[in-house]
């Protein structure tokens, strides 16, 4: 009943005329932002983010949301109608792509939008009875408790995002170094700002993310020199009945796989998406016809994806500690406002907290009943060439960082990791880990210190809480399945040859 | 020294000894009283272990080519560096109008001058806009 009492209170907050506008204009921007090539919901926040800084605050954090969810559809319509997959996407290049080859790209895009819909709704239920109760349990952590936990959320966003423990734990040490840029809280001595002024402060997040996204991804696009031909085919958007009943089984599993692994450390739309997909695959009536354009590939993939981009709040709001990039991005912003998300966000700011996530809801409205009948006007954003379109994404990435501070040396800073995103991208590093090592990093220090500070030197402390010390176990088995695996590959990837050297 | 792998271990390597090296400069301390220098200390070790641990591995497994193109990086930095000291020295459309003219070089678009005129005249418009309507503070003339 609280539950229902709180959201009501939300939604009060949520209708009022000026909130319902950010949430649109969120929503649109994001889409439109999302659709282009190599934006995703990253970039396209970092981007957006400036739009946000004249208006108050439980409105630009609506429309921030709704940037975000919006970003993320926006990613799924151009994988299904170009298949240009997004870190957000690839999952609906598969099925989604070969449902448009088919000629069933208003079904497909039908599908994608009922799903999230249905994916949000349930991410909402879960958000709105979970957050409060995990935001009490946080406050049984102590420093060494969310050292474990933000070791793990490393751990598991290496793995996710870049598939190799090694490269995604390296690059996310190397944010928390950058996060040391500036100047130390405890001390107050000044780390490594080279006796510059404005790095005293330390770096801003925006001039990483727009430099290693922004700038990045806009070489990347000019590197590759591909021309995206614009989708020109028909949109019949309407399904019949029986269509319309296959997508509900499996959109309801897609929403509960999404919620769960929404709130894990690591988690966030891409794990979830791949999780619903595999379900789908073995659980589905019509698991035979999946991979080749099938609705329930769609379907399970687009709720999973937008559940999990909600339900990751959780661990946001509840306890302070972002799980994701896209989150850790978030929770600057948050701090650019002027509030501290955790255990004290929804007793401090109940007006905030529920009425972002009625917000959410009332997004997913926007995006259902603009977006899903709009999407071919919006694809004519493809018509637009690159070489008209990069130079304005530079400006883009120019007035972001600027106007965070109204300094234009911060600007030289984004430029500087324009360079470092690019010849990480070309080391086949992933930069994505490294957002949230920047965030964290600060947090984790502080954490460990206090730690170090209270067992007086000892690690035991680590491992002697029940908290921390599940948390480490886990850790471990990790890495040492990681390694015992890769010991494996590449034991089988030499039997092979010995007898091939001695013939 | 083509290896994609072994560089990028070089690379966290080089990255690790920068931050470490530089962290003997603050003072260390005890685990139980920390000084400034202890954190980064340990967080370069994990990292140079890391670029050691991707060296190693480089030996193991199939080579990868480093491929890399430094035209385009070069000329969007230049075009953005321009566009700041532009705006720091004379005003932001000027700053604007070399952004375009000199990125636009970037790219297998062929060139062309009166595009790039439109495309600066597009962004100063949303720059005018952004100013008046979104009050962001640009110093635009």
């Amino acid at each position: 009943m609280e539950v229902l009492h709180n959201l009501a209170f939300g939604f009060s907050h949520a209708l009022t005329l000026q909130n319902l506008m950010y949430c649109a204009i969120g929503c649109t921007v994001g889409t439109l932002v999302g659709l282009l090539p190599g934006l995703g919901p990253l970039s396209t926040i970092s981007l957006l983010l400036p739009l946000t800084y004249s208006i108050p605050t439980a409105g630009s954090l609506i429309m921030l949301a709704g940037i975000y969810y919006g970003a993320q559809y926006g990613d799924s319509v151009s994988a299904i109608t170009m298949k240009i997959p997004h870190a957000s996407s690839i999952v609906a290049c598969i099925d989604g792509y070969q449902m448009t080859l088919k000629g069933q790209t208003g079904l497909a895009l039908f599908t994608a939008g009922v799903s999230s819909f249905i994916g949000g709704t349930v991410a909402i239920v879960v958000l709105s009875t979970l957050a409060p109760t995990l935001g009490e349990v946080a406050f049984l952590f102590g420093p060494a408790d969310y050292c474990a936990l933000m070791m793990l959320g490393f751990v598991c966003v290496s793995f996710v995002t870049t598939g190799s423990l090694l490269n995604g734990l390296a690059m996310s040490m190397v944010g928390v170094l950058l996060g040391m840029v500036g100047t130390d809280v405890n001390s107050g001595v000044q780390r490594y700002t080279m006796n510059l002024p404005f790095l005293a402060d330390g770096i801003g997040v925006i001039s990483i993310a727009l430099g290693c996204f922004g700038i990045t991804e806009v070489v990347k696009n000019l590197d590759s020199g591909s021309q995206h031909s614009p989708f020109n085919g028909k949109i019949n958007l309407i399904p019949t009945w029986p269509e319309f009943k296959r997508i509900i089984p499996s959109a309801l599993r897609g929403s509960v796989v999404g919620s769960l692994l929404g709130i894990l450390p690591g988690g966030g739309p891409t794990i979830a998406q791949f999780a619903a997909y595999a379900i789908d695959k073995k659980f589905s009536k019509f698991k035979h016809e999946i991979g080749s354009g099938a609705i329930e590939g769609v379907a399970g993939q687009a709720a999973a994806d937008e559940a999990a981009a909600r339900t990751s709040f959780i661990p946001l709001m509840a306890i302070g500690i972002p799980e994701n990039a896209v989150m850790a991005l978030m929770m600057a912003a948050f701090i650019v406002k002027g509030i501290q998300p955790g255990p004290n966000m929804i007793a401090t700011h109940p007006d905030l907290f529920w009425g972002l996530v009625a917000s959410m809801w009332v997004g997913n409205c926007f995006l259902l009943v603009l977006n899903v009948p709009l999407v071919r006007y919006w694809l004519s954003v493809f018509k637009i060439p690159f070489s008209v379109l990069f130079p304005a994404i530079l400006f883009f990435c120019c007035i972001g960082t600027y106007s965070i501070n109204n300094n234009l040396e911060d600007v030289y800073i984004t430029a500087v990791f324009g360079f470092i995103g690019y010849a990480f991208l070309r080391l086949g590093l992933e930069a994505a880990p490294l957002i949230l090592g920047f965030i964290l990093g600060p947090m984790l220090e502080e954490n460990f210190r206090r730690a170090m500070l209270l067992s007086r030197g000892s690690f035991g402390t680590f491992v002697n809480r029940p908290i921390s010390g599940t948390l480490f176990v886990l850790i471990a088995v990790f890495i040492t399945w990681q390694l015992v695996s890769f010991f494996l590959k590449s034991r089988k990837a030499t039997l092979p040859l010995t007898p091939a050297t001695v013939e | 020294m083509k290896n994609l792998n072994f560089v990028s271990g070089l690379f966290l390597m080089a990255i690790a000894l920068v931050f470490g090296l530089v962290s003997f400069q603050y003072k260390i301390g005890q685990f139980s009283r920390a000084g400034p220098g202890l954190f980064p200390l340990l967080v370069s070790s994990l990292v140079f272990l890391i670029g050691v641990a991707t060296m190693v591995r480089s030996r193991f497994i199939a080579p990868v080519p480093l491929n890399y193109n430094l035209r385009n990086i070069v000329l969007v930095l230049l075009g953005i560096c321009g566009f700041t000291l532009l705006s720091q020295y004379i005003n932001m459309i000027v700053g604007i109008v070399f952004l375009v003219f000199c990125s636009s070089f970037a790219g297998i678009a062929p060139y062309s001058v009166v595009r790039n005129l439109k495309i600066s005249a597009g962004l100063i418009a949303i720059a005018l806009a952004f100013q008046h309507l979104l009050g962001l503070n640009l110093p635009l003339y």
